[in-house]
């Protein structure tokens, strides 16, 4: 299904430098050319909250020693970072496992098209790493309180989850380990402004997701 | 104070809830309630340089001992730190110590705005917190290579070095240029997106602060002082280094600190070295 003209999510773009110091693309191209020099077995691609891995102890502690690269941007929706992984961040390198994780910034789209984005990305991925797995992270809860972008992303898991369910190199996996509290709250001391992981709620995405990576990385792929 | 229309970032304002999930009044509150809860020696308030603090070793080690509250909240123009502080995140604390950081998100206005708009939170700090010292943080270069937004920082820093009461309350400590490799680049060792501190990046800047906010912290607090005169804008097309040229040490790596309570002396901090009178650390200078 081609639905790259009609779905905004699913149409590659990249960042506008509308602030005027460039910094989306100094990013893009340090990420090229850390793809022309380094050889990861994992690859991280999203938007901030992969971004923000990289800075805490979580990441020295559990991906470093997977030999992992972070290609997350703050800020990034699906379409910016399927503009990136087809403008030369996925050349050169072959990572056994590609994590993606990137849809809560889709701003203005609806679940199918943010879904739509996400599996055009699993599209360029399977085309360009025909041998890497994908790994797609559901997008978590966010705001303090229930609201409508908490609908919209778990609405979005959802469709993801059921798409990818039938692709042999791809699946879904979920990474909340329960961040809203009976009471439809998320605390403060998880996501510090409601949205972004404080050092201790990435410890509790991040052990789980480490573990299933090793038993991806140590079992051979199906064919 | 100038008779012209005040400067657009000295206008408060709150942040639009335009993606629908209340996140910056969410954190307001939460600011507001721990105002009834907390009383803080420091406050820090401002943007994301200041909300990421608190996520890092030199949080734990450094400022938290101080018994600080972190007021920070990404994305945050003058504007939108003017309207919290003027809405419940002063009320029932007295802290000694206000840090002050924002300015860089201020993308709609010109450095010269930013200035006054910084200034007009200073001003309020002063006038609701009349005991307590502002440390006014220098915004800090951003950008992989030099581009017009360093330029614009670079002004608002000048424009506050000249405008700021002496002697005052109000402090600018700039630990930008120690970021600055030769070529002028940033590295993103130091900051990780050009924009924000990596844990190693927030370690320098947090040095020449925590010394500073120590040494504040040691003053006994029965001062007395004439109210702040604040300096007007400069006319149009007037110097913009006018002034403080006096007070400023040229050598890399030196912010510079006035103590107003401290016979005027000028000390000059490097990131790395501990703090000695101007006279011992710059007499090379030209």
């Amino acid at each position: 299904m081609s639905a790259g003209d009609s779905n905004p999510a699913a149409t590659p773009t990249p960042c506008e430098d509308i602030q005027g110091d460039g910094r989306w693309m100094s990013l893009h191209n340090r990420f090229v050319s850390d793809s022309k020099d380094k050889e990861p077995d994992v690859l991280f691609v999203g938007d901030s909250l992969v971004q923000l891995m990289h800075q805490f102890g979580v990441w020295r502690e559990l991906f470093s020693p997977l030999h992992a690269l972070n290609f997350g941007i703050g800020g990034d929706a699906t379409q910016h970072v399927l503009w990136r992984l087809s403008n030369g961040e996925l050349d050169n390198i072959s990572p056994k496992v590609v994590v993606l994780w990137v849809g809560t910034n889709n701003h203005g789209h609806s679940a199918e098209q943010i879904c739509g984005g996400l599996l055009a990305i699993v599209q360029v991925v399977k085309n360009k790493l025909p041998n890497a797995r994908i790994l797609v992270l559901g997008i978590l809860p966010r705001g303090k309180l229930p609201n409508p972008l908490r609908e919209r992303n778990t609405q979005v898991n959802h469709l993801v989850a059921e798409a990818v369910s039938s692709l042999p190199h791809a699946s879904f996996f979920s990474v909340d380990p329960g961040f809203v509290h009976c009471n439809g709250s998320i605390s403060h001391q998880d996501m510090y402004d409601y949205l972004h992981l404080t050092p201790q709620a990435y410890q509790a995405v991040c052990q789980p997701l480490h573990a299933h990576l090793k038993s991806m990385l140590d079992k051979p792929a199906e064919i | 104070m100038s008779s012209d229309e005040p400067s657009p970032a000295a206008l408060p304002e709150p942040v639009e809830d335009v993606h629908g999930d209340g996140r910056w009044m969410s954190q307001h509150t939460r600011f507001v309630q721990e105002c009834k809860d907390a009383e803080p020696d420091v406050l820090f308030v401002g943007d994301s340089m200041i909300q990421l603090m608190r996520h890092h070793d030199i949080w734990r080690d450094l400022f938290s001992p101080l018994h600080a509250l972190n007021f920070g909240i990404g994305g945050d123009t003058t504007c939108n730190v003017l309207w919290r502080l003027q809405n419940g995140e002063l009320d029932n604390i007295k802290p000694k110590v206000v840090v002050l950081w924002v300015g860089t998100n201020n993308h709609q206005h010109s450095a010269e705005q930013v200035a006054e708009g910084v200034l007009a939170v200073a001003r309020l700090l002063t006038s609701r917190l009349p005991r307590a010292k502002v440390i006014i943080m220098g915004l800090l270069p951003r950008g992989e290579r030099p581009n017009p937004l360093r330029e614009k920082n670079a002004a608002v820093n000048a424009l506050l070095r000249a405008r700021l009461p002496r002697p005052g309350p109000v402090l600018l400590l700039d630990a930008g240029a120690g970021l600055l490799a030769p070529d002028g680049s940033l590295s993103q060792r130091d900051m990780f997106d050009y924009l924000h501190l990596t844990a190693a990046g927030y370690a320098a800047v947090s040095k020449p602060l925590s010394d500073l906010l120590l040494q504040i912290l040691e003053e006994t607090p029965e001062e007395k002082r004439a109210p702040p005169v604040w300096a007007p804008p400069p006319p149009p097309g007037a110097s913009l280094t006018a002034g403080a040229e006096e007070e400023e040490c040229r050598r890399a790596h030196c912010v510079v600190v006035k103590l107003a309570w401290n016979l005027n002396d000028v000390l000059c901090f490097s990131p790395m070295s501990a703090v000695v009178p101007y006279a011992e650390q710059c007499e090379s200078d030209g």
